[in-house]
């Protein structure tokens, strides 16, 4: 098992930021951690770390203590921040060099810029670096080492969508060499596409954990077909079955429905029995963003949890920033 | 062996970092030269000259450069979170600590080096009989220093507070211990403050070597406290170095430091 959590609960002061979180991650694949602002997320992954104490429950990762053993533990995962943090006036082959000093094992620091592609900024400044450039330093740093378990805090956020693509094959890369790649992130469509499994935080809670599909399934929300037909079309059959007709113009119907399949299966039938003739169909279904926001607090209750956050370093609660570190010493 | 190897890059980053910060360069550099030439200015035409003004120009030179160089390259890199990224590598706070120190050791070296070659060549400053005895003496200086700027480093929040902290404690260092002005130049009481700052003890040594020619084993009790300083000062920065600033230190942390270090003076005080 390359992360168990049991029972795992970390209060900053009267704060609860992780709520009895059980988490099961076996070795192999990408794991996404998606959650509003304020669910926990960085708070889990820096306890994952070894950066935070939990305040009860189990942590043990990749057969370590992280609160014990965290330098121990430190050999075998690689970690990438929230923020950056690189030494501005060294060069990406110093930092990584430098590094990899840090580790019983290391690969060669010139194999590294290779997989992060950097090769040809391995002489500059790293001040000199673009944002997308010094994410893939930052990730980098964390591959020194070829550690079999990597967390990645918000690797893509704010960069541009041909650095996060860039970003996107280096993860799926290292997915292909076997190793596990646990990372949080705001984009549900990177989740979606990146990720094998997905684990939902909110309020410091597991809400929902499975595969994108297995997730989408499982939605509440509703499919939309739109119909497009020549003839006088009677849409009775399809309301039998379930089907709410949003939209009605001429030709052009919309309608949404739970159960699509039946929907269609009548469609089928209406197309058999009516003298209409189907001239255009499309169908949307529920996506990940849907499940998402159905899983997560309404928008309005995250902008309040982002604020909370935002005063604070590493998003944890403002109110309680020095708490939160007291019992790290 | 890691600890090593990792200390000796942490070591290497660090003074390739001073090397390409102009800022950095003329803060180390430059500076203590500007130092040279007031100093020069000022005590030229007084009786014994230069020569007997470098021991405390040396000691202030040494001083500023140990504390404020390893206090604000430890507080910045703690504000940029350098220090929050090393804290996920198995490296431990005291490679992170014993790196800055070489790398203060080796910056503030070069600057006396510096000055005191521009102080022979255009002052024609007399060294004593042996160079090597003031390089002994500076050393043992430079080991007192180094952890102080550590536990300021360590103490100052952020860049905002550090230069406050740092000036409160600068001053009356350079001040009360007959670095900047002849200690007789103070009133008894606050002579007897002076004796409870190391850098009354390197001003006496360099004196002792550099302008009554004497040996080192005759700074012994010099030599002995700012030993001993170092030992202690590096010991208390073990309770409260920091990785990121919303650690708290704490009173109680704070407090332990601070009563450690007085003791030692004090001793030396009710000693001598």
């Amino acid at each position: 098992m390359s992360i168990r959590t049991q029972s795992l609960t970390k209060t900053y002061g009267t704060t609860e930021a992780l709520h009895g979180v059980d988490l099961d991650i076996e070795p192999g694949g990408i794991i996404g951690l998606l959650g509003p602002n304020g669910a926990g997320k960085t708070t889990l992954v820096e306890v994952l770390e070894g950066l935070r104490t939990p305040t009860s429950g189990e942590v043990s990762v990749m057969g370590f203590d992280p609160t014990r053993e965290g330098i121990a533990l430190r050999q075998h995962i690689g970690a990438q921040l929230q923020a950056t943090h690189i030494p501005d006036d060294l060069t990406p082959f110093e930092v990584l060099r430098l590094f990899a000093s840090f580790y019983e094992r290391s690969v060669p620091v010139e194999d590294v810029l290779e997989r992060v592609n950097l090769k040809g900024k391995a002489r500059e400044l790293a001040r000199n670096l673009s944002g997308g450039q010094k994410q893939r330093l930052g990730i980098g740093m964390a591959l020194i080492h070829d550690p079999a378990l990597l967390i990645f805090d918000e690797p893509t956020a704010g960069l541009d969508p041909a650095a996060r693509r860039q970003l996107h094959e280096i993860i799926l890369n290292l997915k292909e060499r076997g190793r596990t790649i646990l990372f949080t992130t705001h984009y549900i469509e990177e989740a979606e596409k990146l990720c094998d499994r997905v684990v939902i935080l909110n309020r410091g809670q597991v809400v929902a954990d499975g595969t994108p599909l297995e997730l989408v399934r499982s939605s509440e929300g509703q499919s939309t077909i739109f119909i497009d037909v020549d003839g006088p079309f009677d849409p009775a059959p399809l309301l039998a079955v379930g089907a709410e007709q949003q939209e009605g113009r001429g030709s052009h119907y919309r309608f949404t429905a739970s159960d699509s399949t039946a929907v269609i299966v009548a469609l089928g039938e209406v197309l058999r029995t009516q003298p209409v003739t189907l001239t255009d169909m499309n169908m949307r279904r529920p996506t990940l963003e849907d499940f998402y926001l159905e899983m997560v607090d309404d928008p309005e209750a995250a902008e309040l949890d982002s604020e909370r956050e935002s005063g604070a370093t590493s998003r944890e609660p403002a109110a309680s920033a020095a708490e939160m570190c007291k019992e790290e010493r | 062996m890691i600890a090593i190897r990792g200390t000796l890059e942490l070591s290497r980053a660090y003074l390739l970092k001073t090397i390409r910060s102009p800022s950095a360069l003329i803060w180390t550099l430059l500076f203590p030269q500007v130092w040279l030439i007031l100093f020069a200015l000022i005590f030229r035409n007084l009786p014994g000259g230069m020569s007997a003004r470098m021991p405390g120009l040396f000691t202030i030179t040494a001083f500023s450069g140990a504390f404020f160089g390893v206090a604000y390259s430890l507080v910045t890199e703690r504000e940029q979170g350098i220090l929050r990224r090393i804290r996920v590598t198995p490296a431990t706070a005291t490679m992170v600590v014993i790196g800055n120190a070489v790398r203060s050791l080796v910056t503030v070296a070069a600057s006396l080096f510096m000055q005191g070659f521009i102080a022979r060549l255009a002052l024609d400053v007399d060294f004593g009989p042996a160079v090597w005895r003031v390089a002994v003496v500076l050393t043992f200086g430079v080991w007192a220093f180094v952890p102080l700027g550590l536990i300021m480093g360590s103490a100052a929040k952020d860049m905002r507070s550090a230069p406050a902290i740092g000036n409160l404690i600068f001053f009356p260092m350079v001040f009360m211990s007959g670095a900047a002005l002849p200690l007789q130049m103070l009133p008894g009481w606050l002579q007897g403050f002076g004796r409870m700052l190391p850098t009354t003890y390197l001003v006496q040594a360099l004196e002792g070597v550099m302008v009554r020619g004497e040996g080192l084993s005759q700074q012994g009790l010099p030599l002995a406290v700012m030993l001993t300083s170092g030992f202690i000062a590096f010991g208390l920065n073990s309770l409260l170095f920091r990785w990121e600033s919303t650690q708290p230190l704490g009173a109680k942390r704070i407090g332990t430091a601070l009563a450690g270090l007085m003791l030692l003076y004090v001793i030396v005080v009710l000693v001598t």
